[in-house]
Order: structure tokens, then C-alpha cells, then sequence
């Protein structure tokens, strides 16, 4: 037993993640600022959904009496359809013109309130080193947990009425859930970047990306529960694109920490 | 050492072993309800020994119960140990005695580094599930060993030549622990649930083995039919409580939170698991104790009856 926890010791020390290595600031250093030209455009679009709308369930807040007798939805909100529109998705650029370029980091802060027992908004985007703030507009203790990859993994319990938590992530990562470990279903989603150009669809599906640097990307569309579908988007200078993307009910989920089907699961 | 001690010391075993099995419960009931971060501090929890009601809400209320009955299970291996240790002519569970404080303060370890490293939640969850089914083990041994059926004067019999019950229990023993571990590895997303099957079968066909190995040919002997029966009828049940919870895992994949009956399924499907275990180390070293190998009979009759005069496991 002793050896198992000197081994156990030994593996998590050498292991653990950093934030914000050197490399990553070599990387970062490497890369000229954006300029604008002036010349940018605009990418624009709807997701949408085809098939049956999955059927929101009742979520149980029993544990908890703040919970369960505060106001708000209590149904499930992870695929989000509205008149086959779909909303909640994340969609941002990878590679042209803005992987040879850094960007300044904002100075405003990006907020995720924790309000009915539930995170306001559900999918947020972020870039990097920009603040993250956590509010806690509850009646009760929460406790906000990410559990990101390629970033350092934090857990922090928030007393009602305790002031923000402020954090930052120090490298792109796409996408890092987050959950309440005394609520089990309260769940987001943080999308970090390099860059600024991402967003989420709104509840008509409608997403609009500005600023886009002439050039040719890979445009991703994320899902927490649909999966990922890429398209491919040459923007000229000053054009405003319109890029639609349809998800179909039956896509491929997103990996997620049940990922057990009828079908084994090979090791 | 009388045998008024060793009754004390026995029922202070058997105590620690149901302290043990509610400790089993409560670890599973953090794990079933994704409560394992839910006290995001340790040893202390939110600053304090003892949280106020206001904090036992939600989640908390599974996290916190866990440490608090593993706080009494420290507890009461320390007593067994320092009783064990004041009381026991046998040197060798004095020994035990010490492995199973050494246990007790590494699984707390253990359970420290999961909740200060979350990011390596599988791989310290894991060897967290191994050590408390080992120390669950070790502490029914000593139950056994303590226990005046043990210390009674018994009559040896020859071991199977051809399949060694002796062996073949022991082999038991160390598969459904390592099928214990495979089982918490699904439940922690290591891998997927193949192994586990093939474990369950692995299990199913040693346990059978055993059981048949006991039942006609040591049928006179209730010393060791009793537990092959009860062994028998837990893994009975164990496979239908795997199947269960299993397909209650897979109903509720599209649930927001863990929901019954998926909880009360794999709960109980852990605790079953380790009675299976439990009973089989019973067998196990009740087969040692009154079974000699077939070839040493004459020789060994006479060395185990003065061994088990003593009470020594043989």
C-alpha cells in the first residue's frame, strides 16, 4: 500500500500540467501583432437542426432547497432547438492569415453567473490570458470546477455572496467543460483562443464572426452533445460571408464522461 | 492471551468490518453521484474538522459522510492495531495488525492526492478502490483469525491432488480482487467495460470451480461448505446486479445527473462485490487451515494439528 502511494505521489508530481510555459511564450513572441488593414469581413450564418428536437428532461434540484425552490428553467438545456434552429454552438476559425499573428488579449472580462442553480451562459468563448470571472448570484454554495486538457485544472467552492472568482487560461483549448461538483448537472462549456474571432449561435441559430482578416479557414462548428463539423471559408477583402451548417439529430456525440454505448467500448 | 481477549479483539474485527462495508457505501454513493470534488479541500473540509449544517447540502453531503465515517474507521484500526499489538501472542498478527494502520493511513493519503489533484482523477481513484478492497480483506482476516471457530481444535484432510482446492481458493481470492479493480477502473473512464466482462467471466468460472471442488468432497465439512454456499449465492446475485446496473448506466446516459436506479444498482453492485471477496478470503484460508496437499499426508497431519493448536494460519 505504502508503495502504491509513494508510486502515485511520484507520477502526479511529475506530471502535473503548467500554465503558461516558456514555450508557450516563445510561441507567442514569435508572432507579429495584427494589424488591420482595414480590409476585413465579416462571416455570418444560421445552424440549424434537422430531425426530431431532443426532448428536454426535468432536472431533479431535490438535494439542494435553495435549488429547488429558486426560479428559473429547470429543464435540461444541452441541445437547444427552436424552430429547427439550434443554438449554443461554438464556432470559430482555425489556421489562415490569424495563425501567424498574436492578438491582444481584451481587458474586459468575460463572465459566467451562477444563477438557479444553472451557468448563465452555458457556452462561452474566451481568449487567452483574458480574465475569466466567475459571479455567484445563488442563495446557496456552488463550486466551479473546469477540467481542462492542455491548462492547469482548478476546483474552488463560492459562498453565496462571495466576491468574484477571477482566473485565466493560459493556452487555446477547445473545449473545457465545467461543472458544479455539488450540482452534478450544472454544466458550460469554455472555448479559449488566440484570437478574436469566434462566438456562439444565439437561440435562432443566428452566429456572426467581425473583423475576419481576408483569407482562407477552416470554420468549426462545436456541439457539446452533436459533435464537431468543419466547412472551409475564403474570405475576401470586405466581404461578408454567409456560411450555413445543418446538424441532423443522430450526429455523432461529443466525447463526454458517460461515453459508454450498447456497443463495447474496447480498453 | 486469553480467550476473553480474543472475543473482545474478534467482535472489535468484526465491528471494523462493518465500519468497513458502510465506509465501501459511502465511497461508491461519491463516485455514483460525481460528488468526489465536491470538497474541494482536505484533510480539512471548508476550513473545518466538523462543517456546519448549512454546508451539508447537495454533493457535500456524500463527500463529507465519506471522510467522516473514514475518519472513524482510522479510528478503529488503531484500536484493533494497539489491541492486537498488547494482546496477541502470535507475532504474525501483530504484523497484520500494522499492515492495516499502514492501510488505513495510506488510503487516506490516497484519498488527499484525489482531492488535491483533480486532473488525475482516474489515476489516483484506481489504486484508491484497490486499497480499500485489500485493507477490507485483511481486516476479515483478522476477523478470522480472531474467531474461536478458527482456534478450535480441527482435523485435517487431503487436498484435492488433482485440482488443489488450497490453490485454486487463493487464486479465486486474487481474481476477484483484481476484478474489483477493473470494475472501479470502468466506473473512473479508464477503459471501457471489456475487461470487466472478461474479469466477470474469469470470476464466475474460479468461483464455480471452487465451489464444486468443495461441494462433494468436503460436503460433511461446514466449516467450509458454509461459505462455498454463500460465495455461490453472491455470485448469483453479483452477476445480476451487473447486468442491471450496467443497463440503468445506459438508460440514463442522456440524463442531466445521476439518477436512480443507476445509483442504488452500482452501489450495490460494489458492495456485493466486496462481500464476494470477503466470503472467498474466508474460504480461502478456512481451505488452508484443514486441508493438507494430498501427497503429505501422513507427514503433514500431525505438523498442521500442532500448528493450528496455535492458532496459525497454515
Amino acid at each position: 500500500m505504502m508503495l502504491t502511494l509513494a508510486m502515485l505521489l511520484i507520477a502526479v508530481g511529475c506530471g502535473k500540467k503548467k500554465t503558461g510555459t516558456s514555450e508557450d511564450k516563445s510561441e507567442a513572441g514569435s508572432k507579429s501583432a495584427y494589424v488591420s488593414k482595414g480590409d476585413e469581413g465579416t462571416i455570418t450564418g444560421k445552424v440549424s437542426f434537422d430531425g426530431a428536437a431532443p426532448v428536454s428532461k426535468k432536472i431533479d434540484m431535490s438535494q439542494d432547497a435553495n435549488c429547488a425552490s429558486s426560479s428559473g428553467d429547470k429543464m435540461t438545456d444541452d441541445t437547444q432547438v427552436a424552430d429547427g434552429k439550434l443554438a449554443n454552438v461554438f464556432v470559430y476559425l482555425k489556421g489562415g492569415p490569424i495563425d501567424s499573428h498574436s492578438f491582444p488579449t481584451p481587458s474586459d472580462a468575460v463572465t459566467l453567473d451562477q444563477q438557479g442553480c444553472r451557468y448563465h451562459p452555458r457556452v462561452i468563448g474566451i481568449q487567452v490570458n483574458q480574465t475569466f470571472r466567475v459571479t455567484n448570484s445563488d442563495n446557496t454554495t456552488h463550486n466551479i470546477h473546469p477540467s481542462p486538457k492542455r491548462n492547469e485544472e482548478w476546483n474552488q467552492m463560492q459562498a453565496q455572496g462571495a466576491p468574484p472568482i477571477e482566473k485565466k487560461f493560459g493556452r487555446p483549448e477547445t473545449l473545457i467543460p465545467v461543472k458544479c461538483n455539488q450540482h452534478p448537472w450544472m454544466k458550460a462549456n469554455i472555448g479559449v483562443l488566440a484570437h478574436p474571432y469566434f462566438t456562439v449561435s444565439a437561440k435562432d441559430g443566428t452566429y456572426t464572426i467581425k473583423n475576419v482578416p481576408p483569407g482562407s479557414y477552416t470554420l468549426v462548428f462545436w456541439h457539446e452533445t452533436l459533435g464537431e463539423q468543419t466547412q472551409q471559408v475564403t474570405v475576401a477583402a470586405k466581404e461578408s460571408k454567409t456560411q450555413d451548417i445543418t446538424y441532423k439529430s443522430g450526429s455523432t456525440p461529443a466525447a463526454t464522461s458517460m461515453q459508454i454505448g450498447p456497443t463495447l467500448v474496447l480498453p | 492471551m486469553s480467550d476473553q481477549s480474543n472475543v473482545g479483539l474478534h467482535r472489535l474485527a468484526v465491528v471494523l468490518s462493518v465500519l468497513t462495508v458502510a465506509l465501501l457505501v459511502a465511497g461508491a454513493l461519491v463516485t455514483s453521484n460525481e460528488a468526489g470534488d465536491s470538497v474541494p479541500d482536505w484533510p480539512l473540509s471548508f476550513g473545518r474538522w466538523l462543517i456546519n449544517s448549512n454546508s451539508f447540502v447537495a454533493n457535500v453531503r456524500y463527500e463529507y459522510s465519506h471522510r467522516f465515517i473514514a475518519g472513524i474507521v482510522g479510528a478503529t484500526t488503531l484500536l484493533l492495531a494497539i489491541w492486537t499489538f498488547f494482546s496477541e501472542r502470535r507475532r504474525w498478527m501483530r504484523s497484520l495488525a500494522l499492515c492495516a494502520f499502514a492501510g488505513v493511513v495510506a488510503q487516506a493519503a490516497i484519498g488527499g492526492l484525489r482531492v488535491r489533484f483533480p486532473e488525475y482523477k482516474a489515476m489516483i481513484a484506481i489504486p484508491h478502490a484497490l486499497v480499500a478492497q485489500s485493507f477490507f480483506a485483511l481486516i476479515i482476516a483478522m476477523a478470522v483469525f480472531t474467531s474461536r471457530s478458527w482456534l478450535l481444535p480441527r482435523s485435517s484432510e487431503p487436498d484435492n491432488a488433482n485440482l488443489p482446492l488450497r490453490r485454486l481458493a487463493s487464486v479465486t481470492v486474487a481474481a476477484v480482487l483484481i476484478q474489483l479493480v477493473l470494475g472501479a477502473a470502468f466506473r473512473h473512464q479508464a477503459f471501457g467495460i471489456v475487461p470487466h466482462i472478461i474479469g466477470a467471466i474469469a470470476v464466475t468460472v474460479l468461483i464455480a470451480l471452487t465451489v464444486f471442488a468443495v461441494w462433494p468432497r468436503h460436503i460433511q465439512e461446514e466449516y467450509l461448505i458454509r461459505p462455498a454456499r454463500l460465495v455461490a449465492l453472491l455470485l448469483v446475485v453479483q452477476l445480476g446486479l451487473g447486468i442491471a446496473a450496467y443497463f440503468a448506466r445506459l438508460a440514463s446516459k442522456s440524463d442531466p445527473q445521476p439518477l436512480e436506479p443507476m445509483i442504488s444498482l452500482t452501489v450495490a453492485h460494489l458492495v456485493v462485490g466486496a462481500l464476494t471477496l470477503a466470503t472467498m478470503v474466508v474460504l480461502a484460508l478456512r481451505c488452508h487451515q484443514v486441508l493438507i496437499p494430498a501427497r503429505k499426508k501422513s507427514a503433514g497431519a500431525v505438523s498442521a494439528a500442532g500448528l493450528r493448536s496455535s492458532g496459525a494460519a497454515v
